[in-house]
């Protein structure tokens, strides 16, 4: 009868031991399943608008445009890279792209980078969107209207 | 076909709108990356093109073709670009200016 208990008593001690070891492990695989990626870098926010100020940062935020605007595009990232690439895709209704355009950045921590595009002819009314590649993965995008 | 374009043409025809003069540009609080490191001095390795080495002392023809083509062996290919001033290919003198031929 003892023997039994204590060889009960064993094996789930054994199978704790097991569980335990088995949330150690994935634990360990999802603490550096973020740093994987080879990248330190990660875009945070990108915010729209007519202005941005001297730290790049959008002075109006905003979704509607008007055609004769300029457009910003704030984009913030966090994270240390010796090269990091940045690229803003700007597309119209259907997917036609309007401009693409592409910046190295050696970010030292927080940064925010500005791409901007306009047009002397106006823009034509519709729905846009731009999209935000960090090291050619898309990262974020955000959808604006151009009206009257 | 759908019905739409046999009754008098396509649904969305709509003509595609015009960024060709599109301005854009950007900047940014990071700064850019530092340059690629410009390549080490020194002989590169054989190109198709002609190259001039000056001899140091200690250098013999087996040397320079090592440096050159990776092959000791192909002296003779050096001294055959440089029979004007090469008599002996044992002898070689500091200063003289060797024509290496490219691989």
């Amino acid at each position: 009868m003892m023997m039994q208990y204590s060889k009960r008593i064993s094996l789930s001690l054994c199978l704790a031991l097991l569980v335990v070891a088995a949330a150690c492990k994935g634990k360990s695989a999802n603490d550096t399943a973020g740093t994987s990626a080879g990248t330190t870098v990660r875009v945070t926010d990108i915010a729209l608008g007519r202005s941005i100020g001297g730290d790049k940062a959008i002075a109006d935020k905003t979704d509607k445009f008007k055609p004769n605007d300029t457009i910003y595009a704030s984009v913030a990232t966090d994270g240390v890279s010796p090269n990091a690439t940045l690229r803003a895709k700007w597309t119209f209704e259907d997917g036609q792209v309007v401009d693409e355009s592409t910046r190295a950045i050696a970010p030292g921590n927080r940064e925010r980078t500005e791409f901007h595009i306009s047009k002397p002819d106006g823009w034509p009314v519709g729905k846009y969107k731009v999209e935000v590649f960090l090291n050619n993965a898309l990262s974020d995008s955000k959808s604006f209207e151009v009206g009257r | 076909m759908s019905i739409f374009d046999k009754l008098g043409g396509k649904k969305d025809d709509k003509p595609k709108a015009d960024f060709s003069n599109v301005q854009s540009g950007s900047s940014s609080t990071a700064a850019e990356p530092a340059p690629a490191p410009a390549p080490a001095p020194g002989p590169t390795a054989t190109t198709g093109a002609e190259q001039t080495y000056t001899v140091v002392s200690g250098d013999s023809l087996s040397k320079i073709a090592k440096r050159y083509y990776g092959d000791a062996n192909q002296w003779p290919r050096i001294h055959e670009a440089n029979r004007d001033q090469i008599k002996n290919p044992d002898l070689i003198h500091p200063g003289q200016k060797l024509r290496i031929p490219g691989a």
